[in-house]
């Protein structure tokens, strides 16, 4: 071994050792934890990810058929709303009853039947998809909307509505007067 | 973050006896060779930080093949092998990480007098790292951690002639690098 090939080893020796010293004299830090870093591991990644992800869908969609089938039923999001159109429709009929007269049932009936296809009408379409056709390149919301034309505006494109006074389907409802 | 009190840096001290599998055998084991480790990994790595990761993912490895390992070969060169190849695989991906490295240096508080300041100011560390990870480990077993040429081809499991061959490119390397030819 050369002279200067010494001279070089010993120099590498003091380098190492005046960069490194100072910094393994530095305190030792605690471990760190494999069963943490794995049990992270099972939980956000691999099969744990996609149980997660398959709990986080299943949560997501039932609570958006919750809000639809509330949707579809009331007519709106809040279930208030239809049993207020109720009371509010009742109030009506009953201000409507001439002297002497008893019994809304009918007047309650066709408002009820209004509301049934309404929502039956909205629950084909949602079915459907929107815009969809029927095989002739005709679309079905379209041929509702033709129907509803002919029938007058409380009559929402349906063909088997119940005649108001048909006594099979709708018994009458006597009301008592009121106080 | 907490820390262990460790009695003063020597290198290379004498070996002591570990239990396979046991845990308490371990922890002796990560506080009597952590400095150690942690010194050679700052030699093949970019900084302190990645190093100390190194460090980190080495015990990881380790702990996980504990209860595999064979008292006949030295706990802490079986160590210096796996610290060896966690470091050989973060070069292979320091490209990738370095945007991120980036973010996570800027958010820390500078800590003063930081001593790896001294490690990036040499010119010798910055020849190092850019050595081959297999010849820079050798450098630094060999020259700071005092093992002979032996011990070193245990360690990393190549014939002793292969470090010696690596250790003697490495120099040559370093000296014209840094101009002592």
């Amino acid at each position: 071994m050369s002279d200067i090939e010494r001279d070089f080893q010993k120099e590498l020796e003091d380098e190492l050792h005046r960069v490194l010293d100072p910094m393994s004299a530095m305190p030792i830090p605690p471990r760190r934890s494999a069963g943490k870093r794995i049990a992270a591991r099972t939980v956000l990644g691999g099969a744990g990810a996609a149980l997660t992800i398959k709990l986080l869908t299943g949560v997501a969609v039932a609570a958006a058929a919750v809000t639809v089938a509330g949707a579809a039923t009331t007519g709106s999001i809040n279930p208030a709303v239809w049993g207020q159109q109720v009371s509010q429709y009742v109030a009506d009929c009953k201000a409507k009853l001439a002297d002497g007269q008893h019994g809304i049932g009918d007047c309650v009936s066709d408002f009820s039947n209004q509301h049934g296809q309404g929502v039956a009408s909205d629950a084909r379409h949602q079915g459907s998809g929107s815009g969809s056709t029927n095989g002739h390149g005709n679309n079905s919301n379209a041929n509702d909307h033709a129907k509803n034309k002919n029938r007058g505006p409380q009559t929402k494109g349906v063909s088997n509505q119940h005649d108001p006074t048909d006594p099979a389907v709708h018994a009458t409802v006597t009301v008592s007067p009121q106080p | 973050m907490a820390s262990i009190e460790e009695p003063p840096f020597e290198a290379k001290p004498p070996a002591e006896s570990y239990e396979p599998g046991s845990e308490a055998d371990f922890e002796r084991l990560y506080r009597n060779s952590y400095r150690r480790i942690l010194g050679t990994l700052i030699t093949l790595l970019r900084d302190r930080t990645t190093a100390e990761d190194c460090a980190q993912e080495t015990y990881e490895r380790a702990f996980r093949r504990w209860k595999d390992w064979r008292p006949e070969a030295s706990a802490e060169a079986w160590l210096h092998r796996i610290a060896i190849n966690v470091a050989i695989s973060d070069r292979r991906h320091q490209r990738l990480r370095q945007a991120g490295e980036l973010v996570r240096r800027l958010g820390r508080p500078a800590p003063g007098s930081d001593p790896s300041a001294v490690a990036e100011r040499s010119d010798l560390f910055q020849a190092m790292k850019k050595l081959p990870a297999k010849q820079a480990a050798a450098l630094v077993l060999r020259h700071y951690h005092g093992y002979s040429n032996r011990e070193i081809a245990a360690a990393l499991g190549v014939p002793e002639q292969t470090v010696a061959s690596r250790l003697a490119a490495a120099r040559q390397h370093l000296q014209a690098v840094l101009g002592r030819r």
